[in-house]
This record gives C-alpha cells, sequence and structure tokens, in this order.
C-alpha cells in the first residue's frame, strides 16, 4: 500500500523585523519541511525548515524578499532520470511574508 | 472442505453434525472474522492475563542503510560516507544523521545497537524472518513470530486479539518464502490480527469489524442467540474439545458489536494536534493506533513501515533506475521525516500517558545496507552490520551497544545477533528466558528463544 497523502497542510508565518515565526503544521503530512526564499520575485534559496520554529534569511543584498514556508507532497516514487521525482514536489502551506532591506 | 478464515473443516471425512451447524451459523451471521478468532479457543490460549509489558515493534520494510542514518562515517571516504551529515544528540559523544532533529533530542531515551549482524543470505525476507522470529529459514521447520509466541504464552488481555499488525502484512518484497510474521507450529489461532486497511485515509474502516452489508446489529444479535440455542442442544451430547470452538464464536459476535473494541480502532477519537504531531500518512497513524491498542489489552503490536518493496518510496535505495529506484531523495524529503515525527511522537504520547515504562519499543529491519554507494548512487543490501534501536520499559536509554569499523562493514566490538534481540525484547517484556518454557512443535517444551538478552540494554 503506498501511502496517500490527504487533505492540505497549512501553518501561519509571522513576521518581525526580519526573523519568520511559523505555527505549527495542521493536517502535517510528516515530510520534510522547507523555507522558500525569493528575492524580486526570484526564488534564491531553501533552506530546511528543521524543529526550531524561527527563521532568519542570512542574505543582505537589497531587494524584496519573500518567505514562505513549504512542505513535501508525496504523489509517487517515481523519477527522472537525473533522480529528480517527477510527480512528488514541494507546495506552499502557507501564505507568504516579505520585507524590504 | 469447508473454510472459514484459514480454517479448514473436514466434511468428507470426521465431519460433525456440530461443525456444520457452527460453519453455517456463522455463516448466517456473515461472520467473516479472520481465522485467529475462529480458532482461539481451540489453540490453548492462557487467559491467565498475566502480567507482563506490552510491546511495539516498528519493522523499517527494506531497511535503512545504516551509514546513512544511526551508524554514520563522516570521516570515512566520499563513496562511503555518503550524502548527510552527523548531529549532535542529548547524548553527548554520539550522533545520528541530520534528518532526525526530533529523534536526537530524545537519544537519552533509547539504546543503538550498532554492531547487529548475520551471515545467511541478504534476501529482504531472510532479514524479516531472523528478526522477527530469531531464526534462519528452515522450510521444514517454520518458526513463529514474536507476537504468536506471546498469544499463545500469555492470551489476549481483553476482547482485542494479543498481536496485532498494523497496517498490513508484509507483501511482496522479492521471493514467496515466509515473511517471519505467521504463527506457524503454533497454530492458526495464534495468527496476529491483520488490520488491512490505512488509518490514514479518510475512509478509513477496519473491514473485519464492519457488520456485512445488510445486516444490522440487530439482525446479528438475533444470530447470536440463535447460535446459542443451537450450542445448548449440541453441548448434550459432544465433548468438551468441541465447546472450545464456542468461545471463538463469541469473540467474534464481541468484536462485531462491540464498541469498545471499535473504538479502539478510531482514530478520530484523538485530537487534531495529536493526529498531526505524529504525522497525517500511513506510518504515522499506524503508530498512533498502536499505542491506542496497547492502551486498550493489546500486548503485541507490529508496526509495518511498508507492505512492499517496489513501486513506492521505501527504504530499499537501490536507486535502480526502475521498481527499486530509492535515492537519497526518498530519505531526506519522505523517509527520514516521517519517521523522525512519528518515532519521536510515540515515545512522547507513551511517557505522557505514563504508558512508557510498560511498553517496549523496538525498532528493526532486515538488515543495513552496502558501506560503499553502488554505480548508480543507491546502496544494496548488507546483513553484515547494521544498526536498530530499542526503548521503553526496563531498556536504559542514552547507550550505544556495539559498534562497527571505520566504513561500517563489519562490527568493530560487541557482535550482537539477531536472537539477541529477540531475547532482549522478550526480557524487556518481563518474561524470564530461564524459566519460561514455549510448548515447541510435537509440544516439546523449548526456550523462547535460543540466546541470551543483551545485558547492557538493561544494566
Amino acid at each position: 500500500m503506498d501511502q496517500k497523502l490527504e487533505g492540505t497542510p497549512k501553518a501561519t508565518l509571522q513576521l518581525d523585523g526580519h526573523t519568520v515565526t511559523r505555527s505549527d503544521v495542521s493536517n502535517d503530512w510528516g515530510t520534510r519541511l522547507q523555507w522558500k526564499i525569493s528575492r524580486d520575485g526570484k526564488e534564491v534559496a531553501t533552506v530546511a525548515a528543521g524543529i526550531v520554529p524561527t527563521f532568519e534569511h542570512a542574505d543582505t543584498a537589497p531587494g524584496k524578499y519573500e518567505v514562505v514556508l513549504q512542505q513535501f507532497q508525496y504523489v509517487s516514487y517515481l523519477k527522472d532520470k537525473d533522480g529528480k521525482f517527477t510527480q512528488s514536489k514541494y507546495i506552499d502551506i502557507s501564505a507568504p511574508v516579505s520585507y524590504t532591506i | 472442505m469447508l473454510h472459514i478464515g484459514n480454517e479448514y473443516l473436514p466434511l468428507c471425512s470426521g465431519q460433525t453434525r456440530r461443525s456444520f451447524l457452527q460453519v453455517g451459523a456463522a455463516a448466517m451471521a456473515g461472520l467473516s472474522l479472520p481465522n485467529w478468532l475462529n480458532l482461539q479457543a481451540m489453540g490453548a490460549v492462557d487467559e491467565k492475563k498475566a502480567k507482563i509489558r506490552n510491546c511495539i515493534t516498528i519493522f523499517l520494510v527494506g531497511s535503512p542503510g545504516h551509514l546513512d542514518t544511526w551508524d554514520m562515517k563522516p570521516d570515512a571516504p566520499e563513496n562511503i560516507r555518503g550524502k548527510f551529515k552527523p548531529i549532535s544528540t542529548s547524548v553527548p559523544g554520539v550522533q545520528i544523521c541530520e534528518h532526525f532533529p526530533r529523534m536526537a533530542k530524545i537519544m537519552d531515551r533509547v539504546a543503538l545497537i550498532r554492531s547487529l549482524h548475520y551471515n545467511s543470505g541478504s534476501s529482504h525476507e531472510n532479514g524479516q524472518r531472523w528478526m522477527m522470529t530469531g531464526h534462519d529459514f528452515d522450510a521444514a521447520n517454520k518458526q513463529p513470530h514474536m507476537g504468536s509466541v506471546i498469544s499463545k504464552m500469555y492470551g489476549s488481555n481483553g476482547d482485542l486479539p494479543a498481536s496485532i499488525v498494523l497496517p498490513t502484512g508484509i507483501g511482496n518484497t522479492g521471493t514467496t518464502t515466509p515473511h517471519g510474521q505467521e504463527s506457524a507450529y503454533l497454530g492458526s489461532a495464534h495468527q496476529p490480527f491483520i488490520l488491512g486497511s490505512d488509518p490514514a485515509r479518510s475512509d478509513f474502516k477496519v473491514a473485519d469489524l464492519e457488520a456485512p452489508a445488510g445486516q444490522s446489529e440487530l439482525r446479528i444479535e438475533a444470530r447470536r442467540k440463535l447460535l446459542h440455542e443451537l450450542d445448548d442442544v449440541q453441548r448434550r451430547v459432544e465433548t468438551s474439545s468441541t465447546l472450545e470452538r464456542d468461545t471463538a464464536y463469541a469473540r467474534a459476535f464481541n468484536l462485531l458489536t462491540s464498541p469498545t473494541t471499535k473504538k479502539a480502532f478510531d482514530l478520530n477519537e484523538e485530537s487534531p494536534k495529536l493526529r498531526d504531531r505524529y504525522g497525517r500518512n500511513t506510518f504515522g497513524q499506524s503508530c498512533l493506533m498502536a499505542r491506542r491498542l496497547i492502551e486498550r489489552g493489546t500486548r503485541f503490536v507490529t508496526v509495518n513501515q511498508f507492505d512492499t518493496v517496489f513501486g513506492i518510496s521505501c527504504w530499499d535505495m537501490h536507486a535502480d533506475g526502475s521498481s527499486l529506484n530509492n535515492t537519497y531523495a526518498d530519505y531526506e524529503h519522505v523517509l527520514c521525516p516521517q519517521f523522525d515525527l512519528a518515532f519521536t511522537a510515540l515515545l512522547e504520547d507513551l511517557q505522557q500517558r505514563g504508558m512508557l515504562e510498560e511498553t517496549v519499543i523496538a525498532v528493526i529491519s532486515e538488515f543495513g545496507r552496502t558501506p560503499t554507494i553502488n554505480p548508480k548512487g543507491g546502496r544494496d543490501h548488507y546483513p553484515s552490520a547494521f544498526t536498530n534501536f530499542m526503548a521503553g520499559g526496563p531498556i536504559r536509554g542514552g547507550r550505544v551497544i556495539g559498534s562497527t569499523d571505520k566504513i561500517g562493514a563489519m562490527p568493530h566490538d560487541r557482535p550482537v545477533d539477531p536472537p539477541q534481540v529477540i531475547a532482549s525484547i522478550y526480557q524487556a517484556m518481563g518474561i524470564d528466558l530461564e524459566t519460561t518454557m514455549l510448548p515447541g512443535p510435537g509440544n516439546r517444551p523449548i526456550r523462547l528463544i535460543d540466546a541470551e538478552p543483551i545485558r547492557e540494554l538493561f544494566a
């Protein structure tokens, strides 16, 4: 029996300066959580969210930063020839927060 | 022959009117419960409700690479140490994989056995039999699962079966030989009850606890009375051995109609927050259900993390580009996080409920994985060295038993073999291995396992 992940995980983010704090994840699939950081609309980093609920991105280059929490949505083990999942992927599970440097 | 569950009742010869009536009455009641129910009374189940600890065994089907999880070798060459980094734990000097951050925080409650090994073949099934029966494969002398031994020796502790396998039995893992989760010579009465359904699904039901279509509980109760009346007549003329079977049918009815039993399987009784803490996935919810079952009287729960190694994300990281194409990506994004969440949730939940001292947790696997990464970036089967672990009950946490050499190829000190792990589980459950004998084949008394426990787990 291959696991079928149901429902949609959700978390809320709070921004304090450049520090983001996440809530617990509801409907947590248990798969990996990560922070996705974008600058001026372009993804610049993904960082494992780990068990610490707070995160501050180290980059100080000027621009508008957007941070969102993502979780890995497992659909199947299938991968392409480069080893990347073809059906499973990270999805946003929070609304983004943003700040400008 | 008639068939009830896995039990065959002879009709051509040796048929009794009673057996025919029983089958008919059971069919009338719409019963299709697994054979443990039908036969529990026949198998000399000891209902003495002996005081032993319970056990939850988590079986990591597919088997994690020890060098990528709980026995990392950061100083080894790159093609051996792998992709992941070690992190410190709550036990000074003990490191585990970075993808187990929650487990790292509670390592003081966990005892790692890093020097497990055996040398008799590296099929999944071989490892399954070693780790769940303590015996190498012998087609002519199949050995019972630990849960079946517990069922035989201590019986059930209430309406629930003594031994339950979640969420389902192990299916195809490569060969057609047994998986070590059978009752073997102990008989059908001690087969584990297999849930056979995914508790994480919103439409989850225990099929065998559902009244057959069109049969209300009222009708089932009416049929129970009819069966009882038939039994009364027969009881006057038949022997005590046939009466044993009555209990099986009574249990079947009880299980089918008992609200308490049904509640044991109802995860909706748990708070959404706790369900989230275990992880809303098959493995996480199975671990939560294991706790519920133990709480309600089941003595031995086996959680199979997977039922196959083919075509799914599992620990069997051959990276073969085909149906065994598990890689580091599966470990990082799915397997390690889900295990980390569920295992730590189980330990914390048991502890918060005051159940951890009375519940032994054993996390076991078939083998380790090759120290050298294969040309496709995976690791293959490797029984010469691997890590399993235990917690709960009298197990002393924060311990590391044994070690492997610099590349994790073989035990460096304190080698441990699978029967010693089984013996340790029994001892942790409170069973005196010197005085407790199992009726073996031909009812010859034998030790539960022919090995000594790992004393360092208890010292």
